[in-house]
């Protein structure tokens, strides 16, 4: 996404002025064009007088019953048919997210002597992945499931089975304590675990341990990547119209024991590096009467696939190297691929969610360049207007820088992603639900605030769901930052020397 | 049961190795010096196994969880050995960067009752797993944890690590800090890191003509084997024997230490002369600023104790008793500012050549309650790396036992340790003989 300055000029105050003005204006066009109307239809009245008022009323007493009911049916059933053809609202009840248990930890010199102690990685390959490490933007608290503390690491299958079992039950024991719900009013559950992929599958898991109904629409979302968490979102959108008075639960996890890769290839190495154990339980619903007690309501997913593209498909690819280990392999032009996905997104998503006038002023700019050719850079629309805040997926310190600078926003804007990539580390798909409590477990959700959540994944896919909240969260919120929040925001440095 | 023990195979199995780190990160740049006492143990281990019934909270993933919370009060043992390159002590200095401690999951193919009456000497070894350093000792865990699982569901905790991060006391303290983290109660005796408590005085009067004499002994070309076996004295064995004395003013310890000294002297020369006995004493309360039970490091003070053996066991019994109660603070201060003054050369062997014995049973080790109201069925200590004439270790006995039993584990050469456990003098007083070389 092209990214040069706009020209000195804009940035003197008395443009800046000028620009605040022209939003308000075009904004609140129809208020501006209202207000005159009225106006004129007051002097219009006060002018004529009660007799002329009267004489109106008398006319329209006149009339034929069945104009007058015909007239009236008419709005009703035009009201009925704009009723029923809108979307039925999808409101988020509550969510909850897994809370690592301190004791699986991985401190920087623990992974280092691990790295050093296993006899299947040589000097090279450790000294790579501590660089990664050090300049990754993760801290000392993030963990690792149990398996991956023992030398070497046992990844059998049975420990990629309890690891599910841990994470995905307490994120939702938790979230059915929060909301109340009985398991029983479950209608939709949707799973999405991009690397491992069981049968019975994750989602047969849930339903045997928390004895849900037998004709449940359950789904299992596998290799989808890390943007699966937002797919699932529209999934159970999609199925919420189909089917009215429902509630839906949508786990995103990601599952670490079975993918840590003992192999010398170094574009595959990052991923042990940087996931890391979590998972996010999320409760949607179609009821009116959750209305009053629901968090968040769904406005907008937009998904786009660059997959058509072959260097965006090859991306993120899971191969074996030479030596026959299964790992998954990072190309170097990820960054550039990303940055094309989320251009493509932003594209469908401008119009959707910007205000009159940045669009106008983006078709402006379009017109000129275009249509006659004026040399002018492509405008980029101020995405700050649209939303109060921003949760980019904590793929990585490289993906939020590039998105920072994409998209112009503050280190304030970014700051939940970059903590929650500290706090937790890349927990894939469920990174989203973790920058979301950070907000909240700040006192920075406000009744009316807009969120923008992008996810981006192999494939490769770039995603966006829109929230809108409905009530202001109060602070303390007890989730997995309750233990942690008054020690953030940290400074995090470029590079951390491993102790 | 004659069977021996280079044909039966060891019970005991060890699976898993993992790292178990602190519950909070440690700040970045704490390290932990050692004290003149600490460099000078440098070429021995501590270990200790503590053995426990089946209880419910007393599972390996528990243990594994509050061994994470205790860890939390202790940043030097998780860190890692690095040169000391400022002008400390030693040549060694722990960088304390939160890299965690070893664990070991281990199963032992037998109830815990069996095995504590049948095991061999090697299999109670077996139970605290330790690891040599390695080449590069910052990858190296000093200390290492072992969790074995017996067929009845009881657990032993091993807990093994080198001499220079802590002596027994302090491990012993370790312990029962660990369990009272489990118990979630509140720790008693919090560690105490404060390694100036052993820097030399204002005016230093450096001398220990003991230590310096231990010093030059060339070590051994071809040092024997070594192996070892436990007796267990009751409470009224051990008053017996303090009847035989027929001396006042006698501690279990002076009974039971002079009688080994005795005994062990006997078998190796058949004429008994004036002989020489090293003492190691827990000094922490004997200094005139009394250090707490938590000291963190090592405490031990070395001394020698002449006696005529040939004038009989109360002669020698009362000599000990005499050093013991003697001991000087200026002594003490004397021989650690000796040792602070070559702290820079290399570390000489403590426990050995000659006969050494460790007077530890005043030093409570079975308060290491896990499940409330359920101590150790039994524990058990050794030390690393002894050679020459031998080790005796004088420690607490089981509490069934009453207040005044006393387990005294001996390690000698091994042919000499065959002919102590079948010692009349001693089996007269009818200790159970555990962890023998052979069944």
């Amino acid at each position: 996404m092209a990214n040069e300055p706009l020209p000195p000029f804009s940035s003197s105050v008395r443009l800046k002025y000028v620009k605040l003005g022209y939003q308000y204006l075009v904004n609140h066009i129809l208020t501006f064009i209202l207000i005159p109307i009225i106006v004129g239809i007051s002097i219009e009245l006060a002018r004529v007088g009660p007799d002329e008022i009267l004489s109106l009323l008398r006319f329209l007493n006149d009339l034929d019953l069945i104009y007058v009911m015909s007239t009236l049916f008419l709005v009703i059933i035009v009201g009925t048919v704009y009723f029923m053809s809108r979307p039925r609202p999808v409101y988020l009840v509550d969510y909850a997210c897994f809370r690592p248990k301190p004791n699986f930890r991985v401190p920087f010199s623990t992974f280092l002597e691990h790295a050093r102690l296993v006899p299947q990685f040589d000097e090279r390959t450790v000294r790579f992945q501590v660089k990664i490490l050090e300049r990754s933007g993760l801290g000392e608290e993030t963990c690792l499931p149990p398996a991956n503390h023992y030398i070497p690491p046992t990844c059998s299958m049975a420990a990629a089975r309890s690891e599910a079992e841990l994470v995905i039950f307490s994120a939702i024991d938790e979230l059915l304590n929060k909301t109340g719900m009985r398991p029983k009013n479950i209608d939709i559950l949707i799973v999405n675990c991009s690397l491992f992929s069981p049968t019975p599958s994750l989602s047969a898991m849930i339903v045997n341990k928390y004895k849900l109904r037998s004709n449940i629409l359950s789904f299992n979302l596998s290799g989808m990547g890390c943007s699966a968490g937002l797919i699932s979102l529209d999934l159970a959108r999609d199925l919420l119209q189909a089917h009215g008075n429902s509630n839906a639960l949508v786990v995103s996890t990601e599952i670490i024991t079975p993918n840590y890769y003992l192999g010398k290839e170094r574009a595959m190495l990052l991923p042990n590096c940087l996931f890391r154990m979590g998972a996010a339980a999320v409760l949607l619903s179609n009821c009116r009467r959750e209305r009053s007690r629901a968090k968040y309501r769904l406005t907008h997913v937009v998904r786009t696939h660059k997959g058509a593209d072959d260097a965006a498909y090859r991306c993120v690819f899971q191969e074996q190297d030479s030596e026959g280990l299964t790992g998954i392999n990072l190309s170097k032009d990820l960054m550039a691929i990303a940055g094309d996905a989320l251009k493509s997104n932003i594209t469908t998503m401008g119009p959707l969610v910007l205000p009159a006038s940045e669009q106008l002023l983006f078709l402006f700019s379009l017109i000129a360049r275009k249509v006659f050719k004026a040399k002018w850079k492509p405008y980029i629309p101020d995405f700050r207007l649209a939303f109060e805040h921003f949760c980019i997926h904590a793929g990585g310190r490289a993906v939020i820088d590039e998105l920072q600078k994409n998209l112009q926003l503050s280190d304030q804007h970014v700051e939940a992603s970059r903590m929650a990539l500290h706090r937790f580390g890349n927990t894939s798909s469920s990174s989203l639900w973790y920058e979301l409590n950070y907000i909240e477990s700040k006192g920075r959700m406000k009744k009316g605030d807009r969120v923008w959540m992008i996810g981006f994944g192999s494939g490769f896919k770039c995603n966006s769901a829109v929230w809108k909240c409905l009530k202001t969260i109060k602070t303390p919120v007890d989730g997995p930052w309750s233990t942690s929040i008054h020690r953030y925001p940290v400074d995090v440095p470029a590079v951390v020397k491993v102790l | 049961m004659t069977v021996s023990v280079e044909t039966r195979r060891s019970r005991v199995t060890v699976y898993a190795k993992s790292t178990a780190p602190s519950l909070t990160p440690v700040k970045p740049g704490k390290t932990h010096e050692f004290t003149a006492l600490d460099h000078s143990m440098s070429r021995h281990s501590v270990h200790l196994v503590c053995y426990y019934r089946q209880a419910p909270t007393v599972t390996m993933t528990a243990l594994k969880e509050s061994l994470c919370d205790v860890l939390s009060y202790y940043p030097a043992m998780t860190g890692r050995l690095v040169k000391n390159e400022g002008d400390g002590c030693g040549e060694w200095m722990v960088k304390c960067n939160d890299a965690g401690v070893r664990m070991v999951d281990a199963r032992a193919d037998t109830t815990l009752d069996e095995f504590l009456a049948t095991a061999t000497d090697e299999e109670e070894r077996q139970l605290a797993y330790w690891e040599d350093v390695g080449s590069d000792p910052y990858l190296w865990s000093p200390y290492c944890i072992q969790f074995t699982d017996f067929k009845d569901g009881s657990m032993a905790v091993g807990i093994s690590c080198t001499h220079f991060h802590a002596d027994p006391t302090c491990v012993a303290v370790f312990s029962r800090a660990w369990s009272e983290t489990h118990r979630r109660a509140l720790v008693t005796c919090p560690p105490f890191f404060h390694p100036w408590a052993f820097y030399p005085r204002k005016n230093p009067v450096p001398s220990s003509p003991h230590l310096s004499e231990k010093s030059t002994i060339p070590p051994p070309l071809h040092p024997p084997a070594m192996s070892s076996v436990t007796f267990a004295f009751s409470a009224s064995s051990v008053r017996q024997c303090l009847a035989d004395l027929q001396l006042s003013n006698l501690s279990p310890f002076d009974a039971l230490a002079s009688l080994l000294w005795l005994q062990i002297s006997s078998y190796k020369s058949a004429s008994l002369g004036t002989a020489q006995l090293t003492l190691a004493v827990d000094c922490r309360r004997r200094m005139s600023a009394p250090l707490p039970l938590g000291f963190y490091g090592n405490a031990l003070h070395f001394f020698g104790v002449k006696a005529d053996l040939s004038s009989g066991w109360s002669h020698i019994a009362s000599e000990l008793n005499r050093h013991v109660s003697g001991i000087k603070e200026d002594d003490v201060w004397s021989s650690v500012e000796w040792l602070h003054e070559r702290s820079k050369e290399k570390a000489f062997q403590m426990y050995g050549p000659e006969l050494t014995c460790i007077a530890w049973d005043n030093v409570p080790v079975y308060n290491a309650e896990f499940s409330p109201g359920a101590i150790p069925v039994y524990v058990g200590c050794r030390i690393g790396n002894v050679q020459g004439e031998g080790l005796v270790v004088i420690m607490a006995g089981a509490p069934g036992e009453g207040e005044e039993a006393r387990t005294v584990i001996v390690t000698l050469p091994t042919d000499l340790t065959a002919q102590i456990y079948r010692d009349e003098a001693i089996l007269k007083y009818g200790p159970k003989i555990m962890f023998s070389p052979n069944i």
